[in-house]
């Protein structure tokens, strides 16, 4: 009997992704050269597997801000918010946060990760309820696991679904929290919104978004799908990261309730954990400002994203998701496949991401392209190529 | 056998046969996943497909406590029995 023998399937799993090259999972980026280029296995490849959506790890005014932070405040706070890590830095993200929205609060987590389970646990509480997407993301999962609240989960991307169990609550709807995400990163396929306040609204239930990777994405000032449907007044909470379009790590919760506040005081996510340090929060403020100011970036990525669709949907791929967006995911039939495809693609110069079950939804294997703004036409271009070569001559090396 | 268990076995059975074909006919008592080799994700889709047809609600928790889907049917038998 060994600690170690339940990880057994899991060995099993990684087994079939061969030991040969690069390996598909944890793939080892050995340089990063820009915002779209990177080595991997000593040869430089366009990178299409990041979540790198505006671009921004290398703009300039970008990474002085971290630089002058890192001279003027050194290299972390060594405490948490709550005792000696909190700095005017953060707050005044937190200000920037809340103004974005024209909310009175905004809470910055050391995570993406911590946003979720700092902002779930914290606030739905014994004998209140937290009905989730099935599609959510594991950090909701996780959220509600240390909430002490009930569980339940919904259909994905199925207002009908949702009202039926909010109706099986009766009165109890109204301690209900729903969550759901403003784009889905496996599928990258977005929620009817719209529907979803509808039915929240009828119960009277609260509405938490997760627009992790949607913030910066969408809207006329990239704030996510909330605001590109219109919806900024019919929503509780919007959860995001700084480590997607912001180019940064950390995460978020911002209000419309003033009373957000109080989970500084409750949430153990929040509470116990070191504040992020000054480069980061630097960083984040200067790239949030250019977010929010970035509708040419968004142009760019759209129009990418449009060039990429319209290419690889001609090819006849079945794709996760029949709405554009920064995630593409083209569904193979079987995991030898989806691998093929992968390693295919990196034999063309291209890193994307390879996911497969039980990462996946519905028992899928993908190959998931995320593009940038940062990517130009030649990018793309060099994308479809590598994929519609696939279509003609698989790549030799892989069968593995 | 009471209408109640009655009534959960069958929808058990349909959301198998709809969820999980490809098992046809199984152990009642044999584990989820170490027998059945059932995922996380698998398993929470044979239980949508169950709520469905029970018109119930299952808290995820409940999840994490079974091993087969007798012990699946026994939760589910308080459950109803509550609505």
């Amino acid at each position: 009997m060994s600690l170690f023998e339940k990880f057994s399937a899991l060995a099993a799993t990684r087994a079939t992704l061969g030991d040969s090259g690069p390996a598909p999972i944890a793939t080892p980026i050995e340089r990063v050269l820009s915002a779209t280029r990177g080595v991997i296995a000593g040869r430089e490849v366009i990178l299409a597997g990041t979540n790198n959506y505006l671009g921004l790890t290398f703009e300039p005014s970008v990474v002085k801000a971290a630089q002058d932070a890192l001279t003027e405040l050194g290299t972390g706070t060594t405490g948490s918010r709550m005792a000696n890590g909190s700095y005017a830095d953060h707050r005044a993200l937190e200000a920037e946060l809340a103004g974005a929205f024209g909310w009175p609060s905004a809470i910055v987590f050391s995570t993406g990760y911590q946003a979720n389970l700092g902002a779930l646990s914290g606030l739905v509480g014994d004998g209140e309820y937290l009905l989730v997407d099935s599609d959510s993301h594991a950090s909701i999962y996780d959220g509600c696991r240390l909430s002490q609240a009930q569980t339940i989960r919904f259909r994905h991307n199925d207002p009908d679904n949702l009202d039926r169990r909010l109706a099986r609550l009766g009165d109890d709807a109204r301690k209900a929290l729903v969550v759901v995400e403003g784009l889905y990163s496996m599928l990258g396929d977005q929620p009817p919104l719209d529907e979803f306040v509808e039915v929240k609204n009828r119960h009277g239930a609260w509405l938490l978004v997760d627009e992790a990777h949607s913030f910066g994405v969408f809207g006329e000032r990239g704030l996510g799908l909330t605001e590109q449907m219109g919806l900024l007044d019919e929503v509780d909470f919007i959860v995001g990261t700084f480590s997607k379009s912001l180019a940064g790590i950390g995460g978020f919760c911002v209000s419309p309730h003033a009373e957000l506040e109080m989970l500084r005081l409750a949430s153990r996510p929040y509470i116990f954990t070191a504040s992020p340090s000054p480069a980061v929060i630097a960083a984040t403020r200067q790239a949030l400002a250019l977010l929010v100011e970035g509708k040419e970036l968004r142009e760019r990525l759209h129009r990418n994203i449009q060039h990429l669709y319209r290419e690889v949907k001609a090819m006849g791929h079945e794709l996760g998701s029949e709405q554009p967006g920064p995630v593409m995911a083209i569904i193979l039939p079987d995991r030898a496949s989806a691998l093929n495809h992968w390693r295919g693609l990196l034999e063309h110069g291209v890193y994307a991401n390879l996911m497969i079950p039980p990462a996946t939804p519905a028992g899928l294997n993908l190959l998931r392209i995320s593009l940038s703004a940062a990517h130009s036409e030649a990018d793309i271009d060099q994308i479809v190529a590598a994929l519609d070569s696939m279509r003609e001559q698989p790549p030799k090396s892989a069968t593995g | 056998m009471n209408e109640t268990r009655k009534r959960v076995d069958e929808a058990i059975d349909l959301a198998m046969a709809a969820a999980l074909p490809e098992l046809g006919q199984v152990d009642r008592d044999a584990a989820l996943t170490g027998d059945l080799g059932l995922d996380s994700v698998q398993i929470m889709n044979l239980v949508m497909e169950i709520e469905d047809n029970l018109d119930v609600s299952v808290p995820v928790d409940i999840l994490a406590e079974v091993r087969s889907l007798n012990q699946l049917a026994d939760r589910l038998c308080a459950l109803v029995g509550d609505t």
